[in-house]
C-alpha cells in the first residue's frame, strides 16, 4: 500500500501545488515568531558582499519597474537611484566621482539636481554598473539611460499646464488637413 | 525568466503577471488543481510563454511587512505540467523566484519567502530550492534567494 502511494507521488510530482495557506491569524504569527529565531540566528551568517548583492539586487528591480510603468509625478527618480547605486557600493561618494574620472563637485551637481548629467556621465555610469553588476545579476546596459529619459518624458507630460500656453504661442498650425 | 520544453528542450521567455477578474473562468479547479477563486482577493499572478495567453502556473502570496517576509499562500502548474510526464520544466521554479525578488524588492537583505508544504512535498521543496526548515515552515532567505535568482531569472 506505502509503495503504491510513493509510486504515485513520483509520477505525479510534487510540485504540481501547494497549499501552504495558513489557517487562522494566531497559526500565521506563531510561524512567524518561531521562524524569525531562526532567521535571526541565520542572519549573523550573511556577509557585507551578500548585503551589497542584495541591495544592489533591489536597486536593479526598482530602476526596471519605474521604466515600465508610467509614474507621471514630479520626482527626481534617476537622482534618487543614482545616490542610492553610489552609497550601496561607496562609503564615500568622492570615491564614485574618482572611480568614474569626475569631480567630486560635478557629482554632487548631478545627485542635487543643480547640474543635468553630460553623455560622458552618462556612458562612464552605464560601464561601472555593467561591471558592478557582472556577478551580481543581468542588468541591462540601457537601464541608466531608460531611466534618465523615461522621467523627462513622464515630467514633460506632467507638467503641461506649465509649459503648453507659453509654447503654443510659437507653434503656427496651417490647416494641411481638412477637418 | 525563461522554461523548457522537456520533450524539444526549446526554452521559451515567460511573463508574469496580476491575475485579472477576466482570467478567472480559465482558472479552473480541473487543470490548476486547487480553487483559485478563493484566492480572489489576494496578491495573485499567473505565468504564460510571452506571446501566448495560456495560464501555466499561478501564485498567490501575502505581503507580511513586519516580519521582512512574503508567504506563498497557494502554487500550482498547469494540469499538463505537473510529474514526469510534464511539458514544461521550471514554472514552479519561475514563480517562486518571481515571489522572491518581491521579497527582495521591499525587504533587500531582510527579504524572506517561506511556504508551508503540507505531507511529502517538503522534502522536494527542501531538495530542489535549499530551503530552510522551522518547525513545518520553509523558508528561503538572502543568501538562497541571490542563488535562485542567479539560476532562474535571466532578464
Amino acid at each position: 500500500m506505502i509503495k503504491k502511494k510513493r509510486s504515485f507521488k513520483v509520477k505525479e510530482g510534487a510540485e504540481y501545488g501547494v497549499d501552504s495557506r495558513y489557517s487562522s491569524k494566531k497559526e500565521r504569527q506563531a510561524d512567524g515568531k518561531a521562524l524569525m529565531e531562526d532567521r535571526l540566528q541565520r542572519m549573523k551568517n550573511v556577509s557585507t558582499d551578500q548585503i551589497i548583492r542584495a541591495r544592489l539586487l533591489q536597486l536593479k528591480i526598482k530602476m526596471e519597474e519605474y521604466i515600465q510603468a508610467p509614474v507621471y509625478k514630479n520626482h527626481n527618480f534617476f537622482t534618487e537611484f543614482l545616490s542610492s547605486y553610489i552609497d550601496t557600493v561607496y562609503s564615500k561618494r568622492s570615491n564614485f566621482a574618482k572611480d568614474i574620472d569626475i569631480t567630486p563637485v560635478r557629482l554632487s551637481q548631478v545627485l542635487n539636481n543643480h547640474r543635468e548629467p553630460k553623455e560622458e556621465f552618462m556612458l562612464r555610469l552605464m560601464i561601472h554598473s555593467e561591471k558592478t553588476y557582472e556577478n551580481v545579476c543581468q542588468f541591462q546596459k540601457k537601464t541608466w539611460y531608460q531611466v534618465y529619459y523615461h522621467e523627462k518624458i513622464c515630467d514633460t507630460m506632467s507638467s503641461q499646464e506649465e509649459w503648453r500656453p507659453n509654447v503654443e504661442k510659437h507653434v503656427n498650425i496651417r490647416k494641411l488637413i481638412k477637418a | 525568466m525563461i522554461i523548457l520544453n522537456t520533450e524539444t528542450g526549446q526554452s521559451h521567455q515567460v511573463k508574469i503577471e496580476a491575475v485579472v477578474s477576466g482570467d478567472f473562468k480559465k482558472i479552473t479547479k480541473r487543470r490548476y488543481f486547487f480553487d483559485w477563486k478563493e484566492e480572489k482577493d489576494q496578491e495573485l499572478y499567473k505565468l504564460r510563454i510571452v506571446g501566448t495567453s495560456d495560464i501555466l502556473g499561478l501564485v498567490s502570496c501575502e505581503r507580511i511587512p513586519e516580519e521582512w517576509r512574503v508567504h506563498i499562500r497557494l502554487l500550482t502548474v498547469s494540469h499538463e505540467n505537473k510529474g514526469i510526464d510534464k511539458k514544461y520544466e521550471n514554472i514552479a521554479g519561475d514563480l517562486i523566484t518571481f515571489i522572491s525578488k518581491i521579497a527582495v524588492r521591499e525587504y533587500a537583505e531582510l527579504a524572506c519567502v517561506s511556504l508551508k508544504p503540507k505531507g511529502v512535498t517538503a522534502q522536494h521543496y527542501i531538495d530542489k530550492y535549499d530551503m530552510n526548515i522551522t518547525g513545518a515552515t520553509l523558508s528561503i532567505e538572502i543568501i538562497e534567494i541571490l542563488n535562485l535568482i542567479k539560476t532562474y531569472d535571466h532578464d
